[in-house]
């Protein structure tokens, strides 16, 4: 009996990879055992070679590892793209009608259980796309899986399709889960052992996560231009627009997207945007817009591998240095960097709160792996109880009708001044992105421009008192200190567990905060000695360049990855 | 309710374009139309681009966005979306609404939002003294075309037909009259509606000045039919000795505000947060 099992599916895109992931995982979270479910795919819809890892386990974890137990493939190629990451005594599913393999073809001990796919397709006279959920009963049996389980999920899967498209999957679900029943009884080394359900746990991916923050935060209106990898936050928001009441709009391009989120903040709402690296760039302008005219505004920026089109479907963290630097002229903002799917939830209810409450710019830095891969996270992390505080806004009571209206006003100590919304009688004001007085009129006054300058550059001293300490994890006293932001948290945390087995103790100091930089905190953190150890998903280091500039601290000793696949925890290992 | 006039608008700060400069004429119409309509300024919205005509809201009593150059129509349209009680009109210019904004010019024509859209068409860039703006005609000399311009011009009607706008008017600043007649007709139009407005730029254009306009210019009459869109096409492109002024086409077809559900229950800045389908959510991804 197995504590944790990994199983990856392959084949070509188009046949239902992705979502025998999810069904997998949601089979087996449904019991109460922790999933995580990775994809690979190049950028096409068809064709191309998709593969789905999903991670099954009785406790929690916080990455893949190097295993992969049972490889279920759909043609040749997977195999032989991937048979080599078998472990031993794997689990090799194939259709013979492929290519007949056998023990002697892989250099490690393999099982390889054939399943005649295409022939039950043509038997059952149905589409071929649907032999990945022959596979994904086979699998659950290959589990010690429950056939109900993943009959119940594949219900609820293909419930717009109707009932004809949900009975044909189980059926074929049924046939795979027989198969090895009859055919390969005794295959039971990687039944999984019993998991304790203790509540209901979510499968989504972060851009999911998101939607539910922004939604959650109050959020009315996004306007975002598609592109991969923040495509699901689009699905999200407008397949609920109707019942949430918000508006989703797909705008011309990223420069419309941004001034369109820009003008909906000032029209009185919480918006939002999301792209990735590539158009980011093209809203930078009205970022700088966004910082002059002091407009709240929420950023989600999907890293993926750069620059220009890059690697558009692998992941990469190398955009900190760019929001952090974006835009013409200086004003302040927020950088954001969740480092899982429930943090990326409570992160975004926070950046909103966060641009409300000084005016201006929030990012959320989230990657392709984070936003593509779908996450186990227990039900509880999405119900805490959220208030919404928008922030310095003026009552259309306090105006006096026929005046204008002092939006600007530089009496305030933490440059913060109270908004009012078009339509408000007495609140007349120029939102105005040349520089300007206390009620937005034109002005080129030197003193003017120094105290609005001031005005706005004193909420990065408000914002001191908010900056949210990194998140220390593992042993105070540990000699290796391993320091990391974002979705690299997640294999870090996962090598000092294997670590820890090892007797080796370690600590990890994770950023979420990133700027206005906490350097305080930083230089406490790492006050203390021993190895320091920067692991970062992006070639320069970014993180550890911010800290030198920040504290002065030089870190000697970094780990980087930036080939567009995710940290393997023992790839830290071996480079410690 | 206090009657709004021409006069509320003021801010008490003066114009600083050019004496004569055509968008005297405009700013006048404007006012005017706004007074007619009754809409004051803390019921509407001006949306201003970069370019000399941008500097109007210094003068102009009314909620005011001074954005980013040729971004007007972006911002327009989501503050229409969150607030579509309120009337919103793009003050623009031809270099800031057909060259830096060409492509939003186009993507707003086609949703059809509820807004105005006023071009000030000079066929200069008056601000950077005076090079070719996209609706600058064939052999015009200016800074940046000493040897005169040798793209064909950007036709600001027949663009805005193709990209299915909803009014084209064209209107000249030379005959305030005239203009604040269109303008108004244009804020009352539901649906995008463009008034291209023909103004003389007194400093950096020598050709096109008032007395050029008015020996060409005249008032489409009765005989054309508006709505027919191969027609205001004809029409659009009737440039040279004579010139129509009035307006091409108009059609009525439901706006991107009308066909968006979360605006059923009102405008989107007075509807409350309301997290009651939350748990709902939450129970689709489990």
């Amino acid at each position: 009996m197995m504590s944790s099992v990994t199983w990856k599916i392959g084949g070509e895109a188009g046949f239902g990879i992705m979502s025998s992931g999810t069904m997998l995982a949601k089979t087996f979270s449904r019991q109460g055992y922790k999933t995580l479910a990775t994809n690979e795919y190049p950028s096409l819809i068809r064709g191309g070679h998709n593969v789905i890892t999903v991670r099954i386990a009785v406790e929690e974890f916080y990455s893949l590892r190097k295993d992969v137990h049972i490889l279920a493939t759909l043609n040749k190629q997977t195999v032989d793209l991937h048979k080599d990451e078998l472990n031993d005594d794997g689990i090799l599913l194939f259709d013979p009608a492929d290519f007949d393999w056998k023990p002697e073809h892989f250099s490690r001990h393999v099982v390889c259980i054939p399943i005649p796919l295409k022939e039950m397709v043509r038997v059952k006279s149905v589409d071929p796309v649907m032999r990945n959920t022959i596979v994904l009963g086979a699998s659950v049996a290959l589990l010690g899986g429950v056939f109900e389980n993943l009959k119940t999920v594949i219900a609820d899967q293909f419930q717009k399709k109707g009932e004809k498209v949900i009975a044909y999957n189980a059926e074929l679900a049924w046939m795979g889960f027989d198969h090895i029943k009859k055919t390969a009884g005794d295959v039971r080394h990687f039944y999984l052992k019993n998991a304790e359900k203790r509540e209901d746990q979510l499968i989504l991916n972060a851009s999911e996560a998101l939607g539910l923050g922004a939604v959650r935060a109050g959020m009315k209106f996004s306007a975002i231009y598609p592109m991969t990898p923040i495509n699901s936050v689009i699905t999200f928001l407008a397949d609920h627009a109707k019942e949430l009441g918000i508006v989703y709009k797909q705008p011309e391009d990223e420069i419309a997207g941004m001034n369109m989120a820009i003008g909906a903040a000032y029209a009185g709402i919480r918006s939002m945007v999301a792209t990735s690296g590539g158009g980011f760039a093209l809203m930078v302008e009205a970022l700088s817009l966004a910082g002059m005219q002091e407009i709240p505004v929420v950023i989600d920026l999907g890293m993926r591998v750069g620059p220009a089109t890059g690697m558009p479907t692998w992941t990469e963290s190398g955009e900190l240095r760019f929001v952090i630097h974006a835009g013409h002229g200086e004003f302040p903002r927020i950088v954001l960097a969740p480092g899982s799917c429930e943090e990326c939830f409570r992160l975004t209810i926070h950046a909103f709160h966060l641009a409300e409450k000084y005016q201006i710019p929030v990012f959320i830095l989230t990657d392709k792996y984070l936003n593509e891969s779908q996450w186990c996270v227990p039900k509880s992390m999405f119900t805490k109880p959220v208030s919404i505080d928008r922030g310095k806004v003026v009552k259309e009571e306090e105006l006096t009708p026929g005046q204008m209206f002092k939006r600007y006003r530089l009496d305030v100590e933490d440059g913060v001044s109270p908004r009012s919304f078009p339509g408000m009688k007495g609140g007349i004001y120029f939102n105005n992105s040349y520089e300007h007085d206390e009620f937005g009129l034109v002005t080129e006054d030197p003193d003017m421009r120094k105290r609005m300058v001031d005005k706005r550059l004193r909420k990065f001293q408000a914002i001191q008192k908010d900056i949210m300490s990194p998140q220390v994890f593992g042993d105070d006293n540990a000699d290796i200190t391993f320091v990391t932001w974002g979705s690299t948290t997640g294999p870090v945390r996962e090598a000092m567990t294997m670590l820890e087995h090892q007797g080796m103790h370690t600590r990890c100091i994770q950023y979420f905060w990133l700027y206005p930089f906490p350097s305080e905190e930083t230089k406490s953190l790492l006050a203390k000695g021993g190895r320091i150890i920067d692991v970062e998903q992006n070639a320069t280091a970014q993180l550890a360049g911010l800290i030198r500039e920040y504290t002065g601290i030089d870190i000697q000793e970094k780990i980087v990855k930036y080939n567009g696949r995710p940290f393997f925890p023992e790839e830290i290992i071996e480079r410690l | 309710m206090t009657t709004v006039r021409s006069s509320s608008f003021m801010t008490g700060k003066m114009p600083t374009w050019c004496p004569g400069c055509g968008d005297f004429g405009i700013w006048t119409s404007l006012k005017d139309a706004l007074a007619g309509l009754g809409i004051s300024g803390d019921d509407g919205v001006c949306v201003y681009g970069v370019g000399c005509h941008g500097n109007m809201y210094n003068w102009m009593k009314i909620y005011g966005f001074a954005g980013l150059h040729g971004r007007t129509l972006p911002v327009a349209q989501a503050i229409k979306l969150v607030n579509h009680e309120l009337p919103v009109i793009c003050i623009s210019g031809d270099g800031d609404g057909l060259g830096e904004g060409g492509n939003h010019f186009i993507h707003a024509a086609k949703r059809n939002p509820d807004i105005t859209v006023i071009i000030h068409d000079n066929q200069v860039y008056g601000l950077t003294t005076g090079q070719a703006s996209p609706s600058a005609k064939k052999g015009f000399v200016t800074k940046s075309t000493p040897e005169g311009v040798t793209d064909a011009p950007i036709n600001p009607l027949a663009l805005a037909l193709t990209a299915g706008a909803t009014f084209v008017a064209r209107g000249f600043s030379g005959d305030t009259q005239g203009l604040t007649e269109l303008l108004k007709r244009a804020i009352q139009h539901k649906g995008f509606s463009l008034v291209d407005v023909l103004q003389p730029c007194v400093t950096f254009d020598k050709v096109h000045t008032y007395m050029w306009y008015r020996e060409r210019v005249y008032y489409l009459d009765t005989s054309h039919d508006a709505s027919d869109k191969v027609k205001a096409f004809e029409k659009a492109y009737e440039w040279g000795d004579k010139i129509p002024l009035g307006v091409f086409y108009e059609e009525d077809r439901p706006t991107a505000e009308e066909l968006e559900p979360a605006l059923k229950c009102g405008p989107l800045a007075k509807q409350p947060i309301d997290s009651s389908c939350f748990d709902a959510l939450l129970e689709e991804f489990i």
